[in-house]
């Protein structure tokens, strides 16, 4: 009796529950799939309203023509590679080395100097933007790539989440260690990185995302087009192609692509990165 | 001997924190006391004499009709904070019953908040398209026969923005809320069933005050994090039509790099840095009064 009541109850209702979250969530994916579909149609097709999600002659033209010319975005996708790579293996491997120093040795200072390094976090770029220009033209690092390599080397939030994982790691571990003669490099290498490597993924998967969208420093920092990473590209684009609104949704697949790729392979990684350092900062 | 071993090795933790703190000091340190210094000077771009000027770029904020301008419209791009919030809340909820494909609903919430860069920004320009866009289109065929000129009308296009900042940060909202409602006791909402409650009063009195630090931290990082952020609207808008979606944030790129301001531009960031650190202080004194709930 209690059986049939829950299945006839239950099963309608999580149908239900599904289908319009599902179609909610499908609202929520529109602008990308919108973009997908107009970077296959011809310009007459942009604006048919009823939209035509699929496109009765599908063409690569527009996607071609991104990739392609003096302006292709080959040249933005080295660039926006370079510096987020660089970015997110020196940022990952220098947050983690910081990180070990607050969380697990004890030295004089350790809490004001922490302190400090977090009040960091509510300086804002803007404030920053300024005095960083002066002292990188005046570096001779203005409008070169080093100008947003060097900062990108450093990320408190990267500092903040790692010290929380790696206070979470039972200190016995490392004591034992301690007491067979280890010192603090041998640990940190040989013991404590390897057990923080879901850690440092989430952190390097997190960073990446950011180097890669990372529109404003770039356009602050750089000005030849040759330097441009893809957000700037993908600005200079629309700007010369005001009207071509195919062209204009192919790059912006451009851009986007390698994000839906890092987040379709890291989202697991993201999510308890992010859901760590809200839940338990 | 031993002795002197651990004391090196406390020393070590000069070592570990060094680079970072080499880099705090070169990138954070040195520039923020940079730009307070360029607060009380009339520091141009290319302009080879840089004169102290004193208080004359705060008085002159404020009496910048710009400012205040910016600073409203800064609220109203606030406001999508807990508007997304919200939504989070909401559906966190529903994706925490037992729905089928609850994997796959939640990554296509989150989607928008990890992939989406200015890139998205311009399918979102495109889709607002007053005359021929979706949205307009989609409005018309339901009888609204005079949709609004979203981003190219003054009075809708900080609300254009608000949408899509409601869309970008729900997402996020979302799995903070979806992991803080995993550590809502299940045998407390069992208890409240056996009692009689119903389901809304369940929400309302058990879920809702259970979750409000989450809810208090999301409001307070939502606010800081869209407050520093201003470039979806210079890729879209540049702060117009007029001076319509320029917000604080956007004001002090202007005044830095379109008007080579520098010196009043310092000026105005230090006014947005004021503001979040009354946001801060204020998630001070809330931490402490809603750790209890």
């Amino acid at each position: 009796m209690e059986m049939k009541r829950r299945l006839s109850t239950d099963v309608p209702m999580r149908l239900v529950g599904t289908i319009v979250m599902l179609a909610l969530a499908i609202v929520m994916i529109m602008p990308f799939l919108w973009m997908i579909s107009t970077s296959l149609k011809t310009p007459a097709e942009v604006f048919q309203y009823p939209i035509k999600w699929f496109p009765s002659n599908p063409t690569w033209e527009h996607h071609i023509k991104v990739w392609s010319g003096s302006k292709s975005f080959g040249t933005y996708y080295l660039n926006s590679l370079k510096i987020s790579i660089i970015g997110m293996l020196g940022a990952t491997f220098l947050s983690a080395f910081a990180a070990y120093g607050f969380a697990r040795i004890e030295f004089k200072g350790r809490g004001a100097l922490f302190m400090v390094y977090l009040s960091m976090m509510m300086i804002p770029p803007q404030v920053l933007f300024v005095p960083k220009f002066i002292m990188f033209e005046w570096a001779g690092i203005y409008n070169t790539h080093l100008a947003l390599i060097l900062p990108g080397l450093f990320t408190i939030f990267g500092v903040f989440m790692l010290r929380q994982f790696f206070m979470t790691i039972p200190n016995e571990i490392s004591e034992s260690a301690f007491i067979d003669g280890a010192g603090h490099f041998r640990i940190f290498f040989r013991l404590i990185l390897p057990l923080a490597k879901p850690a440092l993924a989430t952190l390097a998967i997190i960073d990446f995302s950011w180097q890669w969208n990372d529109y404003e420093n770039a356009l602050v920092f750089l000005i030849d087009e040759s330097l441009y990473t893809v957000p700037l590209g993908l600005q200079n684009f629309i700007l010369e192609n005001m009207i071509d609104y195919n062209g204009m949704m192919a790059a912006a697949s451009a851009g986007i692509l390698p994000m839906i790729v890092v987040f379709v392979l890291g989202q697991r990684f993201i999510i308890q990165g992010l859901t760590n350092s809200a839940v338990k900062g | 001997m031993n002795n002197n071993w651990m004391k090196r090795q406390r020393l070590l933790g000069y070592v570990f924190i060094g680079p970072s703190m080499l880099g705090v000091l070169l990138f954070f340190l040195i520039p923020a006391a940079y730009s307070f210094y360029l607060m009380f000077t009339n520091y141009k771009f290319m302009n080879p004499t840089v004169r102290f000027v004193g208080f004359d770029n705060i008085t002159r904020l404020l009496h910048d009709p710009m400012f205040y301008l910016s600073l409203r419209k800064t609220m109203l791009f606030l406001m999508a904070v807990p508007v997304s919030i919200a939504f989070g809340f909401v559906t966190a909820v529903i994706l925490n019953q037992r729905l089928y494909l609850k994997k796959l609903l939640r990554g296509l919430y989150f989607m928008p908040y990890i992939t989406s860069g200015v890139a998205v920004a311009f399918v979102w320009m495109l889709m607002f398209q007053p005359r021929q866009g979706p949205i307009n289109g989609l409005l018309r065929s339901i009888g609204i026969d005079n949709p609004p000129g979203w981003l190219s009308t003054t009075t809708t296009s900080m609300y254009a923005i608000d949408i899509i900042w409601v869309w970008f940060l729900l997402g996020y909202n979302m799995i903070i809320y979806l992991a803080a409602l995993q550590e809502v006791s299940t045998e407390l909402l069992e208890a409240a069933k056996i009692d009689g409650a119903k389901r809304g009063q369940v929400l309302r009195k058990i879920i809702w005050p259970l979750v409000s630090p989450t809810t208090f931290l999301l409001l307070i990082t939502g606010l800081i994090m869209t407050i520093k952020s201003f470039g979806i609207i210079q890729a879209m808008t540049q702060g117009g039509p007029g001076n319509s979606t320029t917000i604080l944030s956007l004001y002090v790129y202007q005044n830095a790099f379109r008007y080579y301001e520098m010196g009043y531009a310092s000026t105005i960031s230090w006014a947005l840095f004021l503001i979040i650190l009354v946001i801060t202080v204020l998630q001070w004194i809330g931490q402490k009064k809603w750790v209890h709930y």
